[in-house]
């Protein structure tokens, strides 16, 4: 029994062994990491929920490989970034980067919390004159029409 | 009722802005490819249909040119051969074949069984002209002028219907 637990436990300790990325890790770990940290921010246009360091898709297989071979070559990540932008478009870009056309994306979100802030603060504002301004007496409960 | 107002206004506004934007999707591809009105990228690859031999793209230029990719593996593609051999015998266009990712032998079989649509086909067994097309699927198929620049990309089936309203009309210069 002991020794059925024991094995469980190695089988579930070899996951790793599923990994999606099969290449071996790039011989300088700086670059190795790099290659990592670019190819998680990068979507997979096949499938479209899913990055292109998670997929099994052919294309991230691709991208993966183009990626690794451009940092292995020296490029910076901002190269990178562009080589794919030139030819897939913004959207392979994860996190949208600051630009005029996409401010809103950024900027949106703001004016929505300040809109709401505002919009909570009158109503606050409302209610507390109400208390504090209105010295009328309770009438008696009205008889309803 | 007034203080209802504002927020079915809103709502109202939230309503027509993505019924606008439900109708507007199919149309508007979900990656209009960024190379629309770059040059095509070239290439040169192997010939798919003579041993030794090598497809060089910019032989194309000078003429209006349909670049087709495709793979036996790409279910798709079966369905717009017919549209393929349609295109070449109408002779407008060069039509040439990227065999994207695939096997040389089944992409010939392919050819045999159901005709040959294409001028020629190169052999993109790595994917890598293909990533310069920034293409992420097959079929995928541009459309490129004769100076060589990309006017149209197509991120599905050609059918009849779009060849005849959307891309025969750029070759003969009658688009917008």
């Amino acid at each position: 029994m002991r020794q059925a637990g024991f094995i469980a436990v190695l089988a579930l300790l070899a996951l790793p062994v599923w990994a999606i990325d099969k290449k071996p890790p790039l011989p300088d770990p700086v670059q190795q990491q790099r290659y990592e940290a670019l190819v998680h921010e990068l979507r997979c246009l096949k499938c479209q929920g899913e990055t292109v360091a998670d997929t099994q898709a052919m294309f991230g297989e691709d991208i993966r490989r183009q990626v690794r071979e451009m940092v292995q070559a020296g490029k910076s990540d901002a190269d990178v970034r562009q080589y794919l932008v030139d030819r897939y478009g913004e959207i392979i870009l994860l996190r949208p980067r600051w630009s005029a056309g996409n401010a809103w994306l950024w900027v949106a979100p703001i004016i929505f919390l300040l809109g709401g802030a505002w919009v909570a603060w009158r109503i606050l504002r409302q209610r507390r004159d109400l208390l504090a301004t209105d010295t009328s007496e309770v009438p008696e409960e009205a008889p309803r029409s | 009722m007034n203080r209802f107002a504002i927020p079915l206004g809103i709502f109202a506004v939230l309503v027509v802005v993505f019924a606008i934007a439900l109708k507007r999707a199919p149309e508007k591809q979900f990656v209009q490819s960024a190379l629309i009105g770059k040059p095509a990228p070239d290439f040169v690859l192997p010939d798919l249909l003579t041993a030794g031999a090598s497809v060089d793209s910019k032989r194309f230029k000078g003429r209006w040119m349909l670049l087709n990719v495709w793979g036996t593996w790409c279910f798709e593609c079966r369905a717009e051969h017919e549209q393929l051999l349609a295109i070449q015998r109408e002779g407008k266009v060069s039509v040439v074949g990227l065999n994207y990712k695939d096997e040389d032998d089944a992409a010939r079989k392919w050819l045999q069984e159901l005709g040959n649509p294409f001028d020629a086909v190169a052999v993109d067994k790595e994917g890598r002209a293909a990533i310069d097309y920034g293409v992420y699927g097959a079929p995928e198929t541009f459309l490129v002028n004769p100076q060589g620049v990309i006017v149209y990309k197509v991120v599905s089936v050609i059918t009849p219907e779009l060849w005849q309203k959307t891309l025969l009309p750029m070759v003969e210069g009658k688009a917008l």
